[in-house]
């Protein structure tokens, strides 16, 4: 049985996709664990196939109507059975190193989820860790748009990005998934905040220097008014401030 | 999973430590969050804790769970949950003798007042986890006004005035109902706190003006006089005396007695860092709280 199944929500963006399954089979090829890909097709105007993707460790389940991120992923996890879920999105490119560190740190005890740093092409950081300001200002990725380095191995958060997150299938279904109530976005922090709540440690691990694009399927950023708005409503005064 | 059990989200000492304590276990991995009235956490201070309604949590408490508390009146109900309950003992009001006695409920102190009194009422082996002070409090060399005096109202208000009629000429800052940073921002520009609450158990806040390199003008405090020094690290002064010790300490005679005090007490605050009390909680896990991190 494969170990760990990455699971992607993709839409159009052939090339884009090319490229992160690409990067993906690179970094599991350091692993000695065996890994699968399935992708949901969420309705890209040009299906998807599993022969044009030319890797038999690929799977595509296909939405034929444009479906929440939550819905699709939560479909995904039903249909595999590894021990692992890495989910991914489309414009993320992993580095060769990323997957042995992130399982690693995946592997200890009372680790719930493992992100990722994740960085703009230009190298700037996109991703270290989501923090929580007073009020309105809610969740937030820390230092985005700023060159840095990280100084340790991993950090601790109270939530990591969902564009590349680690977790054991077990704890996964155990918490019911994402919750399909968001349209798109903030299901991720939705998530991890249920993990802590569960005794759980978040970590964002140092994995190589993974890149990520960042909202480049057409009409995503639309959807984070109301994904906002409904995850204030949940979790308002509900979560601690750290940033 | 330990379950910190803490009464509402109001801006109280014990609040803060609780969230602490909290913070402290979660680096050092182990499960451990906040259950509060409806599932509210905490604003007003930096922490990432994880909170979770306490009233599901006691109803999803199993043996193998442990309740922590330190508010009193949770006594009576969390000593019928199925599994360990800890004392987290932040005052030493009689109104604490019955928990106890109570063999069934273990105790944790925060400061040596407490552990002696603790002791003194036969608990047997109370383990001192320790307090420490927020990183936002650490002086860094911002600009301070000299003739600036900050004050909580809060407790000791009368004091708080005498003194503000004896030295009428310097700025008051007052500090009230400020979230953590904001107290910070305000202890670090002033020169001297004015720490007037009477019936004070520790005193964190004048430890954290401390901290924030202001001179700290005290009444005596029970637990707090394990870092108030007087003359060497600040002023303890009664109550008739206090508004003349300000005075005092405000001339600008005293410019260099304020120097060595504030140097003093920043030294003194070190000892309170975060590192510390993770280091001594550190070390009760890997011995008498060992199964702490097998829950």
């Amino acid at each position: 049985m494969n170990t760990l199944c990455a699971i992607i929500v993709s839409r159009g963006l052939d090339e884009m996709l090319r490229f992160c399954l690409k990067s993906f089979f690179e970094s599991a090829d350091q692993l000695y664990e065996s890994v699968e890909v399935i992708i949901a097709d969420n309705a890209s105007p040009r299906p998807y196939t599993e022969s044009s993707l030319s890797e038999r460790r690929i799977r595509v389940l296909r939405f034929d109507v444009q479906t929440r991120f939550a819905v699709a992923c939560n479909r995904c996890v039903k249909e595999c059975e590894t021990k692992k879920l890495i989910f991914l999105n489309n414009d993320v490119f992993l580095d060769r190193s990323s997957l042995n560190k992130m399982l690693q740190n995946s592997c200890r005890a009372g680790i719930g989820v493992v992100g990722s740093w994740l960085y703009f092409p230009d190298g700037r950081v996109q991703h270290r860790g989501v923090v929580f300001g007073h009020g309105d200002i809610g969740p937030y990725h820390l230092n985005r748009g700023q060159f840095l380095d990280p100084r340790s191995p991993f950090e601790e958060y109270q939530a990591v990005t969902g564009a590349c997150l680690m977790v054991n299938r077990s704890l996964f279904n155990q918490l019911g998934g994402f919750n399909e109530s968001y349209q798109f976005g903030l299901e991720d922090i939705d998530f991890c905040l249920r993990v802590r709540q569960h005794g759980y440690r978040v970590l964002c691990a140092n994995a190589g220097r993974p890149m990520h694009f960042e909202s480049f399927t057409p009409g995503r950023v639309e959807l984070d008014g109301p994904s906002r708005q409904l995850f204030l409503e949940h979790w308002r005064g509900k979560y601690t401030i750290d940033g | 999973m330990i379950y910190y059990f803490v009464p509402d989200i109001t801006i109280f000492g014990g609040i803060k430590v609780a969230y602490q304590f909290v913070d402290a276990l979660n680096l050092l991995g182990v499960p451990a969050v906040i259950a509060s009235p409806q599932g509210k956490a905490a604003t007003w201070f930096l922490s990432h804790a994880a909170v979770v309604d306490a009233t599901a949590a006691r109803e999803m408490f199993r043996t193998e769970d442990i309740a922590v508390f330190s508010l009193p009146h949770d006594y009576e109900s969390l000593r019928k949950l199925p599994g360990r309950v800890f004392y987290h003992c932040m005052g030493t009001d009689p109104l604490i003798d019955p928990i106890l006695k109570d063999p069934s409920v273990e105790v944790l102190t925060c400061w040596k007042q407490a552990q002696e009194y603790v002791l003194s009422h036969g608990v047997n082996r109370p383990l001192n986890v320790g307090i420490s002070i927020s990183p936002s409090f650490s002086y860094a060399g911002e600009p301070k006004y000299e003739q600036a005096v900050a004050y909580m109202p809060r407790r000791g208000r009368e004091l708080c005035e005498s003194v503000m009629n004896t030295c009428s000429s310097v700025r008051y800052i007052k500090i009230d109902g400020m979230a953590e940073n904001e107290v910070a921002r305000v202890m670090k520009s002033c020169s001297i706190f004015l720490a007037t609450a009477e019936n004070e158990w520790y005193g964190l806040p004048a430890l954290e003006a401390m901290s924030a390199g202001c001179v700290v003008v005290s009444v005596p405090v029970r637990g707090g006089m394990e870092y108030l020094h007087d003359g060497i690290n600040c002023r303890v002064a009664g109550l008739l005396e206090y508004a003349g010790v300000v005075a005092e300490i405000l001339s600008p005679e005293s410019m260099l007695l304020r120097f060595r005090l504030r140097q003093n007490a920043i030294a003194t605050s070190k000892t309170y860092a975060c590192s510390h009390m993770i280091n001594r909680i550190s070390r009760l896990l890997n011995g008498p709280l060992s199964s702490w991190r097998l829950c």
